[in-house]
C-alpha cells in the first residue's frame, strides 16, 4: 500500500537540513506522498529509507515493452483498478495473427490487411498495434523468413508465438526490432534463456494463476526479466476472472511475484474471441491476440479501446472549426456548440436527425460543456464573436444569423453588438433541436445586402 | 503453491427487482447480488437480463436491422411476439416514440391502445418507454398506466417529472424506470425523491442515460461502475439494478453507414458496434440490456454471467 506523508517523515533524517530544496523534512515528505519528489533528492538519507520508498514508488504493476521507436507498445504500469479512480494509462495492446505456413500469396495479403486495421476517429488515430506470426510449419528457418517479412511489410512489433527452435531462429533475424517472444509452455525455459541473453520481453503462459505463480517463478530463474502472463484460460468468462485478479494481486496486495501485464491468445479456436476480447478490453487485459483481421469486428473493439482509456479527466476534445450537417448551403443556418466531444457528438446527432442541412461552428473552450465554458469565460459574446470573424463562415453562408444554445440566451446582445451578426437563441436542450430547426421561419436566413 | 486471491467483500447488496409478466409468461428478476459483475465470487443470485425494444412511429432502419426486424417492426404486437418469442427477449421495452410531435404525433390514447395491444400479444415482461416531449409524456404516462392491464414498468422518471409518472405508476402498482444524465448524484436523488413519494424501492430501476459506443460510452461506463460500487459500499439509494438501453450504438455512423467498404461489412458491424456497447455496459455492473439486433440478445446473453 502507498505510505503516507507521516509514515515518510519517519523513515526521513528529520534534520530540516534544506537539500532537497524544500524547508523541512515534514514538507518534503508530503512532496513525496503526492508523487511530486523522489527520495533521490535527499542525499542524507539512509539505506533502509532508499530502499522503502523506492519500493513504495514502484508501479504496483510494471511496464513492458515491445517494438521500439514509434511503434513500441506499453504494457502494464497502471496504477488503479477502476479508471474514474485516477484514469488508465497503458490501453489494452491487440495483436492480429498470422500463419508461417500460408502460401506467399496468402501472406503478402493477409499482412496488408493487418496494416489496413487503422482508423481515424475525433482526431486519433487508432490501430491493431501488434503481428503475432504463429509457428505452424515447424520450420525454423521458414519461421525466420516469415518474421522477417511481417516485420518489413508492417513495421509493427512481432509477438513469435513459436516453439524454442524456431523461436531462437527468429530471434537472430529480427531481436532488434524488440519482438515479444511467446514459446508454448514446455519450452519456457529454453526461451527464458533467450529472451535474458537477448534482454527481451517474454510472454510466460501456463494453466492459470496458480500455474502462473510457478512458470513465472522459473522465467526469473533463467533470467527472463521483462514478463508478460499468460494464465491461458478455457472459456471468456474464465479470460476475465484471471485477468482481474491479476491486476488485483499487483494493484491491492502488491504482489511482485504474479504483478505482471496480462496476455490472452484468443486465436486457435478460443470459444468467441469477440465477446473475449471486449469484456478484456474493458477489465484488465494487456495485449490481446485475435485471429480476426475483419475491420468490422476490430473497429468496435479498437473504438472500445479508445473509448475506455481516455483520461477521465480530461475529455476528448473535437477539433474547433466549421462542420457541416448534411450538405449545407449558402442560406442554411448556423448553430454554434462547444468542443467537448460528448457536447459535439449530441448536437451534431440532434441535429442530423432534424434533416435540415446546417453549418455547425465548434467553438475551442478546451473540451468543456457549454455551460461550464460558460461559466469559466471560455465561452463568451466576445470569443464568439471572434471565432465568427475569424473561421470562414462568412464566406460560406450570405446570411448573418447565428442559432446560439439556448442556455447561454443572455450572451445574445454582446455578440450582435461586436459581430454584427443577429442571434436566435435556440432551444436549452439539444434534443429540441429537430423540431426548433424544422420550425425556423422561411426567411430567417436571407441574404444580407450591403 | 498457493495464491490466497484479494477478493474484495461489500458490505451492501443491490436490491433484487421482478419485472411481472402475464399469465403464462416468465417474470425477470433482476439484482440480488453482493459482488462486481462477470466474476465468479460473492452470490449473484440473478443473471442479467437481455431484452428487445419494440417501437411506433416512422422507422428507418440501418442495413444491419432492415434485413431481420424490418418485416415486423412497423406492427408493434407482430414485433413483440416475434422478440420474446423466436429471438429469446426475456423482457421487452415498448417505446412510444410514434406519440411524438416531430414522429407523427399519434394521440395518447392510440399509444395506450398498442400498449393493450403489445400486452395481450405476449406475456413477456414489459417496460413503456414515453416519446420524450414533456408535454405529451405528462398525459401519456398516466394513460399508460391505466391502460396497461398488467404490472409494467414506466420509462422513465426523472427531476422535472417524477411525481406525475411516479403517481400513476402508484395508483395501478406499476413500476418505474429512475433516469439521471450520467450524473450519480443524480441518480441518488431520483430514487431518494421517489423513496419521499412511498415509491415502493423493489420497484426501481435506474437508467443512467447510455451512450453508444464511441460516442460517449466511456462517460456511461464510468458512472455505471461508480453507482454499482456505492450499492455494493452499502448506499441503499444506489443500490438497485441498472437497466442499460443500447439504442445510442445505432446512431453512429460507423453502425449505419455502408459507403465505407475500408470498415468492413456493414451488417456484421451494426451487430457489432451494438454488442461491443453492450459487453461494455455489462463489464461495468448493467442488470439489463435492451437491443434492437435480434442475434445480440443471444451474443449478449452469452456474457450475462451469474
Amino acid at each position: 500500500m502507498a505510505l503516507t506523508a507521516i509514515d515518510i517523515y519517519k523513515l526521513l533524517p528529520k534534520t530540516n537540513c534544506r537539500e532537497c530544496g524544500q524547508s523541512t523534512c515534514l514538507a518534503f515528505a508530503m512532496q513525496i506522498a503526492a508523487g511530486k519528489a523522489s527520495i533521490d533528492l535527499c542525499p542524507p538519507a539512509s539505506e533502509e529509507a532508499r530502499e522503502k520508498l523506492s519500493a513504495a514508488a514502484a508501479p504496483p504493476l510494471p511496464k513492458v515493452t515491445i517494438g521500439t521507436g514509434e511503434r513500441e507498445v506499453v504494457l502494464g504500469d497502471e496504477t488503479v483498478l477502476f479508471r474514474h479512480e485516477k484514469t488508465f494509462y497503458h490501453p489494452t495492446a491487440i495483436a492480429v495473427s498470422i500463419r508461417d505456413d500460408a502460401s506467399d500469396e496468402e501472406f503478402t495479403s493477409r499482412l496488408a490487411a493487418i496494416r489496413r486495421l487503422s482508423f481515424e476517429r475525433v482526431g486519433q488515430r487508432i490501430s491493431v498495434d501488434l503481428v503475432a506470426l504463429r509457428c505452424a510449419s515447424g520450420d525454423a528457418g521458414r519461421y525466420a523468413r516469415a518474421a522477417a517479412a511481417a516485420l518489413e511489410a508492417t513495421g509493427l512489433p512481432l509477438v513469435l508465438l513459436a516453439p524454442a527452435e524456431p523461436l531462437a531462429s527468429a530471434v537472430e533475424v529480427v531481436a532488434a526490432s524488440r519482438p515479444l517472444l511467446a514459446p508454448p509452455p514446455e519450452d519456457l525455459v529454453p526461451a527464458a534463456k533467450l529472451a535474458a541473453e537477448r534482454k527481451l520481453p517474454l510472454r510466460v503462459r501456463a494453466r492459470g494463476i496458480e500455474g502462473l505463480s510457478v512458470a513465472l517463478a522459473d522465467a526469473r530463474a533463467a533470467g527472463a526479466v521483462s514478463l508478460v502472463a499468460d494464465p491461458s484460460p478455457e472459456t471468456p468468462r474464465e479470460a476475465v476472472a484471471f485477468a482481474t485478479n491479476i491486476r488485483r494481486l499487483a494493484i491491492l496486495s502488491r504482489n511482485r511475484d504474479l504483478a505482471y501485464p496480462s496476455a490472452f491468445d484468443l486465436g486457435g479456436g478460443f470459444p468467441d474471441p469477440f465477446l473475449a476480447a471486449a469484456l478484456l478490453v474493458a477489465k484488465y487485459g494487456s495485449l490481446l491476440v485475435l485471429d480476426s483481421a475483419d475491420p468490422a469486428d476490430l473497429l468496435p473493439l479498437l473504438t472500445l479501446r479508445q473509448n475506455l482509456f481516455t483520461d477521465p479527466q480530461r475529455p476528448i476534445q473535437v477539433e474547433p472549426g466549421v462542420y457541416p450537417i448534411g450538405a449545407p448551403s449558402e442560406s442554411s443556418p448556423v448553430l454554434i456548440t462547444t468542443n467537448f466531444s460528448l457536447t459535439y457528438f449530441t448536437v451534431r446527432g440532434d441535429a442530423e436527425a432534424a434533416k435540415v442541412p446546417a453549418h455547425l461552428l465548434i467553438a475551442d473552450v478546451d473540451g468543456m460543456s457549454v455551460l461550464t465554458a460558460w461559466a469559466a469565460g471560455k465561452f463568451t459574446g466576445e470569443s464568439i464573436s471572434k471565432m465568427l470573424a475569424e473561421c470562414g463562415i462568412g464566406e460560406k453562408v450570405t446570411h448573418r444569423t447565428l442559432i446560439l444554445p439556448g442556455m447561454v440566451a443572455r450572451l445574445s446582445g454582446r455578440i450582435e453588438e461586436l459581430s454584427g451578426w443577429r442571434v436566435l437563441v435556440g432551444p436549452q436542450e439539444s434534443s429540441a433541436l429537430p423540431s426548433y430547426l424544422r420550425r425556423l421561419p422561411p426567411g430567417a436566413f436571407l441574404p444580407v445586402h450591403g | 503453491m498457493s495464491v490466497a486471491l484479494p477478493i474484495p467483500g461489500f458490505p451492501g447488496r443491490i436490491l433484487a427487482v421482478t419485472l411481472p409478466a402475464g399469465p403464462g409468461g416468465t417474470p425477470v428478476t433482476v439484482g440480488g447480488q453482493n459482488a462486481l459483475p462477470l466474476l465468479p465470487e460473492g452470490e449473484h443470485p440473478n443473471a442479467p437480463a437481455v431484452g428487445m425494444e419494440v417501437r411506433t412511429g416512422p422507422l428507418e432502419l440501418p442495413p444491419a436491422l432492415a434485413g431481420t426486424i424490418g418485416p415486423f417492426a412497423g406492427d408493434p404486437a407482430a414485433m413483440a411476439r416475434k422478440c420474446a418469442g423466436d429471438w429469446g427477449a426475456r423482457f421487452l421495452f415498448l417505446s412510444l416514440a410514434g406519440c411524438h410531435p416531430d414522429a407523427g404525433g399519434q394521440s395518447v390514447s392510440f399509444g395506450a391502445a398498442v400498449v393493450r395491444e403489445v400486452l395481450s400479444a405476449t406475456p413477456a415482461p414489459v417496460i413503456v418507454g414515453g416519446c420524450g416531449d414533456e408535454e405529451v409524456d405528462a398525459r401519456l404516462f398516466p394513460a399508460v398506466a391505466e391502460a396497461a392491464g398488467r404490472p409494467v414498468f414506466l420509462s422513465y422518471a426523472e427531476e422535472k417529472n417524477y411525481r406525475l409518472v411516479a403517481g400513476a405508476a402508484l395508483a395501478y402498482d406499476h413500476g418505474v424506470v429512475s433516469w439521471s444524465p450520467i450524473d450519480i448524484n443524480m441518480a441518488k436523488q431520483m430514487n431518494l425523491l421517489l423513496a419521499d413519494l412511498g415509491f415502493p424501492p423493489d420497484r426501481v430501476l435506474i437508467d443512467p442515460l447510455t451512450g453508444g459506443l464511441g460516442y460517449g460510452m466511456e462517460y456511461t461506463f464510468s458512472i455505471v461502475e461508480r453507482i454499482r460500487l456505492a450499492g455494493l459500499s452499502g448506499d441503499a439509494a444506489l443500490a438497485r439494478p441498472i437497466l442499460c438501453h443500447l439504442g445510442d450504438a445505432w446512431k453512429a455512423r460507423e453502425a449505419t453507414d455502408a459507403s465505407e467498404g475500408s470498415w468492413g461489412d456493414v451488417d456484421l458491424r451494426g451487430r457489432r458496434w451494438e454488442e461491443t456497447t453492450g459487453l461494455a455496459c455489462l463489464a461495468a455492473g448493467a442488470d439489463l440490456l435492451v437491443c434492437r439486433h435480434p442475434s445480440n440478445v443471444a451474443r449478449l446473453s452469452g456474457a450475462a454471467w451469474r
